[in-house]
């Protein structure tokens, strides 16, 4: 048992980095979904060119790195508004209608991008001192790794406890329950809407950002992340913060340890991990907490 | 009438169709046999997908060898049919069939991807010559009108096996992409490594393209005690693989061999400093040092601002031996006799040194054995010695 | 004339010369259009069985290209270990698709709306995954090649020329859109279509909607299949990509292009996809996906019901994924 602990520690550690970056994907795309009823299939594009972003303005210094976060969260605020926007009109017209445009704008920014920037993926570097590699129980790992699950477990925290302990959240949280009934207090719940979008964009191109040394940007990649998105926002349950995490938290253990363990099925455990949560939980694991 | 009599109805009914329909240009398309006037030439490379990079390189290698010869092979002028070859056998397929019966191109060449290679290899035995420039599955054999500059896909495997079996003092780990390419690679690793005396740790293929993070798989690498891997990883893969084998520890820990497609290209100056040490067997290097070689990467190096990759390089030889079957093929120049000539057209003159075309269609030449050096400023693949021939 | 009436004509009118067309295609166009023809029309098919789930049944699937590969691969075998004769192909490869749809069905039952999605998309992408796996039925993801040309009726000779091979893929479209149109006036179409509209209510009246919901996935699954060996007699060649997420996503939205319910809208919206990322995308190569979104969009805003809806007053119920 000891032994098969130090043997996949690392791949249990890297679980929760892999976990904390599928959130910071992920929770955008589910209270997007939640709040305004958006399937936002953009939304790994989003991911992409925050990552793009890094690529571009990351030198390897500290403020070179913070000049991506803030560019990052421009593109992402821009990205959002324009989306929230775009979709507004086809409110009243269902998801596939939203999956239609959606899917076409990531299509046309997938080719600008690939203009761009080229067809090549581009490994971003860190800030220096978070390059190189550390000793973990007498195992290397990227020292990156470790301060990402340090500065992503911050953000998740931060987003858990605005959405779900401030007054900001439980406006967010009663517009996702009765959008009629919050608006009838005389609050604006586009104004609302469009606020989240934003947030939930943002999100995902500072994941972009300080993800690209993990996951680096490249075409297909914004495919790579809807998809993970998608499967962690439904394996979590849709408009749900602490869904997310758990989903997220669940799939990245599914992706590091599963593939570690069962390296021979690995091309089936993400799949067949969504597949067994929804034969069983089809509204997702945050109603094991959660009923109605 | 009996049911015999009726068949026979029906077959007639079937081939005078057939008969009206050929002439009426939905059936075959018709072999334009012409002494003068340009010649038509279909290029399949991927630009849109992830071969996108591996397309570029070798559209810049065809066209620089038809820019030094002023647009012209064997004497004639080119006119060149470019075809999206996308990620898939469909798309691959449906552009190659575009190339053959709208555009009626005399002959075709590219390719990255087995599985186009596969899928069209019916369409191009009809009777239009492929001088492939990249993708040559095993399995493809006793094919007429397909050609390859390229390899066979378990050529860098089977250079290197014995080598390592040599070199090792211990078991390695064998570790690909999971796709035909990774599974032929390992094969051809295998064949000569086993027989060289050498032991397996363990044979692991990961899923391909959607494997990013290959964490869990170092780690059981690690676990294994293996003294050395050997891999295979393309594209944006070997950007991944490259650089975390190098942040989870084992670049100094395990020998890491493999297929040259690992540092070749672009993806080396992504890796940049964590593919240093890693051990490569291609049929090419840019610093080859021969005559033909120098002049092929100072050309290349002007017009792309890059050091050309075995990829550009294949399809260069490509055109060349499209260059010289066209001139061979003389005033009667049809897909057929283009044909014939390619299969007559002798030893290229090529920057990886000069080789020819086996009964296989494929070539007869030296690999060697790379390591990614610093050199000034930037990484490159330095050619350490040679592996023997193949082919 | 009553203005039903008339539109009753104009339809049959519009049918009878797009059918004209069809059959005339061969004699007007090339090699390579008419080949892009024969995949449109299998892509036709496989969105009409997308669109018995999704229009139709309300329920939102991206998993029919994992019945579309069994067909195809099915397909594969039987014409290279029992019979290159294509209706044989046909009835077996519908078979295995309506089997792998009973055996997988169940589990899609469970959910609803984005869930169900999501778990076709699981058995979309399981099967994908698997075709590249299982060297020893599908020769890996080097793709199932040497499939022999397709003989239309036991008699015929073998069709090699794309033009014949088009009239006989052809003949099948013209035959599933028949039989998919009968099935959708029966009384268990409407029942379909109700459960679409509100399966709640369909229920407390007493119909077994989850069965119902089962059945049109197993028979969705079974024209997936006849699509697949159309596939296969069209192209003589199936690789894993042939049922990858990008064909179940692109099927889905021709089915939404072409507006929800609609058969026909399914069809062109299916043609269109093709077109635009095959035909016009080569003109512009390396641009298809580009075309495509411009295509999305435009459609979005500028059909809000979708082709077939471009005349048709708006549904109370719209389909909610």
């Amino acid at each position: 048992m000891l032994s098969w602990l130090d043997g996949n520690l690392v791949s249990m550690v890297d679980g929760v980095a892999y976990g904390l970056l599928l959130f910071t994907l992920a929770v955008g795309l589910s209270l997007v979904f939640g709040m305004m009823d958006v399937l936002n299939l953009a939304h790994g594009t989003l991911y992409l060119a925050g990552a793009y972003v890094a690529y571009a303005l990351s030198d390897g210094s500290w403020l070179g790195l913070l000049v991506a976060l803030l560019v990052g969260i421009g593109v992402g605020v821009a990205g959002g508004g324009l989306l929230a926007a775009l979709t507004q009109p086809l409110a009243a017209r269902g998801h596939l209608d939203q999956a239609l445009l959606t899917l076409g704008i990531a299509f046309i920014a997938a080719d600008v991008l690939v203009a761009v920037f080229g067809a090549q993926v581009l490994p971003t570097a860190p800030p220096d001192g978070l390059t190189g590699r550390t000793s973990m129980l007498g195992h290397s790992y990227p020292v990156y790794r470790l301060a990402f699950i340090g500065i992503a477990g911050a953000l998740a925290l931060l987003v858990y406890a605005l959405f779900e302990r401030s007054s900001i959240g439980a406006l967010v949280r009663a517009t996702v329950a009765d959008r009629d009934m919050v608006r009838a207090t005389g609050v604006d719940t586009r104004k609302v809407l469009f606020g989240v979008f934003a947030f939930g964009a943002a999100l995902a191109t500072v994941g972009g950002v300080l993800g690209a040394p993990i996951l680096a940007p490249g075409p297909g990649v914004d495919e790579t992340v809807l998809v993970l998105s998608l499967v962690v926002v439904v394996v979590g349950g849709l408009g749900s913060v602490p869904g997310a995490l758990l989903g997220a938290l669940l799939i990245g253990q599914v992706q590091t340890l599963g593939v570690a363990v069962l390296p021979t099925y690995a091309p089936f455990l993400l799949f067949g991990a969504m597949l067994v949560v929804l034969a069983w939980r089809p509204d997702g694991l945050v109603s094991l907490v959660r009923r109605g | 009438m009996d049911l015999r009599n009726r068949t026979r109805a029906r077959v007639a009914l079937v081939a005078a169709a057939a008969t009206l329909l050929t002439a009426c240009g939905g059936g075959l398309g018709s072999e334009e046999s012409s002494d003068s006037g340009p010649v038509k030439i279909g290029l399949l490379v991927p630009q849109s997908g992830v071969y996108k990079a591996l397309g570029d390189d070798m559209k810049n290698g065809y066209e620089l060898y038809l820019d030094q010869h002023d647009g012209k092979l064997g004497g004639r002028e080119i006119e060149t049919a470019t075809a999206d070859e996308g990620e898939t056998a469909d798309s691959g397929k449906a552009a190659a069939e575009k190339l053959v019966k709208q555009d009626n191109v005399m002959a075709v060449t590219g390719v990255v991807s087995s599985a186009v290679m596969n899928g069209t290899a019916d369409l191009f035995e009809e009777g239009t010559p492929l001088v492939g420039s990249n993708a040559s599955p095993t399995t493809l054999t006793d094919a007429k009108y397909i050609w390859r500059t390229s390899y066979v896909n378990d050529e860098p495997g089977k250079a290197l096996g014995a080598y390592v079996a040599e070199k090792v003092d211990g078991p390695v780990y064998l570790l690909a992409a999971d796709y035909q390419a990774g599974i032929d690679e390992v094969t051809g690793f295998k064949e000569t490594f086993l027989a060289a005396g050498g032991k397996v740790a363990d044979e692991v293929y990961t899923p391909f393209p959607t494997t990013t993070n290959f964490q869990p798989f170092l780690s059981n690498l690690e676990k294994s005690g293996a003294k050395a891997v050997f891999t295979f990883y393309a594209g944006g893969a070997a950007v991944d693989f490259v650089k975390q084998y190098e942040q989870f520890g084992l670049s100094d820990k395990v020998a890491h061999y493999s297929a040259g497609f690992l540092t070749e290209g672009g993806v080396l100056d992504a890796q940049a400093a964590a593919a240093e040490g890693t051990f490569t067997a291609m049929n090419y290097s840019a610093d080859l040092d021969n005559d033909v070689n120098a002049e092929f990467v100072k050309a290349y190096e002007e017009a792309y601002d890059a050091k050309p990759t075995t990829y550009a390089m294949a399809s260069y030889d490509a055109a060349q031996v499209l260059d010289k079957a066209i001139e061979a093929a003389g005033d009667d120049l049809t897909s057929e006799t283009l044909n014939d000539a390619i299969a007559e057209v002798g030893e290229i003159d090529s920057p990886r040194g000069p080789w020819s075309f086996n009964d296989n269609g494929t070539p007869v030449q030296t690999w060697y054995l790379r390591e990614v050096q610093a050199a000034d400023g930037g990484f490159s693949n330095v050619v350490i010695e040679e592996l023997g021939e193949l082919g | 004339m009553s203005p039903v009436l008339v539109r009753a004509v104009v339809r049959r009118l519009v049918g009878a010369a797009v059918l004209v067309v069809l059959l005339a295609l061969p004699w007007l166009v090339n090699a390579y259009a008419i080949s892009t023809v024969s995949r449109i029309l299998v892509f036709a098919a496989l969105a009409i069985s997308v669109n018995l789930l999704t229009g139709v049944t309300g329920l939102p699937t991206l998993g029919q290209s994992a019945y579309f590969g069994v067909g195809a691969y099915t397909g594969a075998i039987v014409s290279t270990t029992l019979s290159d004769v294509g209706p044989v192909q046909l009835v077996l490869a519908a078979g295995a698709g309506a089997l792998a749809a009973a055996v997988t069905g169940p589990v899609a039952m469970r959910a609803r709306g984005v869930a169900f999605l999501m778990i076709t998309l699981a058995i979309g992408e399981i099967a994908y995954v698997a075709a590249g796996r299982l060297d020893a039925v599908t020769y890996g993801t080097d793709g199932y090649s040497g499939v022999p040309a397709v003989v239309p009726l036991p008699g015929i000779a073998p069709l090699v020329i794309d033009g014949l091979v088009y009239y006989y893929v052809l003949a099948v479209f013209l035959l599933l859109y028949g039989l998919v149109a009968l099935l959708l006036r029966s009384p268990f179409g409407l029942a379909l279509r109700g459960i679409r509209d509100n399966e709640d209510r369909l229920r407390a009246v007493g119909y077994p909607t989850t069965a119902f919901a089962l059945a049109a996935y197993c028979i969705a699954g079974a024209l997936a299949g006849a699509a697949g060996s159309m596939w296969t007699s069209a192209q003589r060649f199936v690789a894993p990509g042939d049922l990858g997420f990008d064909v179940a996503a692109l099927a889905l939205l021709a089915v939404i292009i072409g507006g929800l319910g609609s058969m026909w809208g399914a069809s062109v919206g299916a043609a269109l996809v093709v077109l635009t990322r095959d035909y016009l995308g080569g003109y512009v190569a390396g641009h298809g996906l580009l075309l495509l979104g411009v295509l999305f969009v435009v459609v979005v805003y500028a059909m809000p019901r979708g082709l077939s809806g471009v005349r048709r007053p708006r549904r109370t119920s719209e389909v909610r994924a």
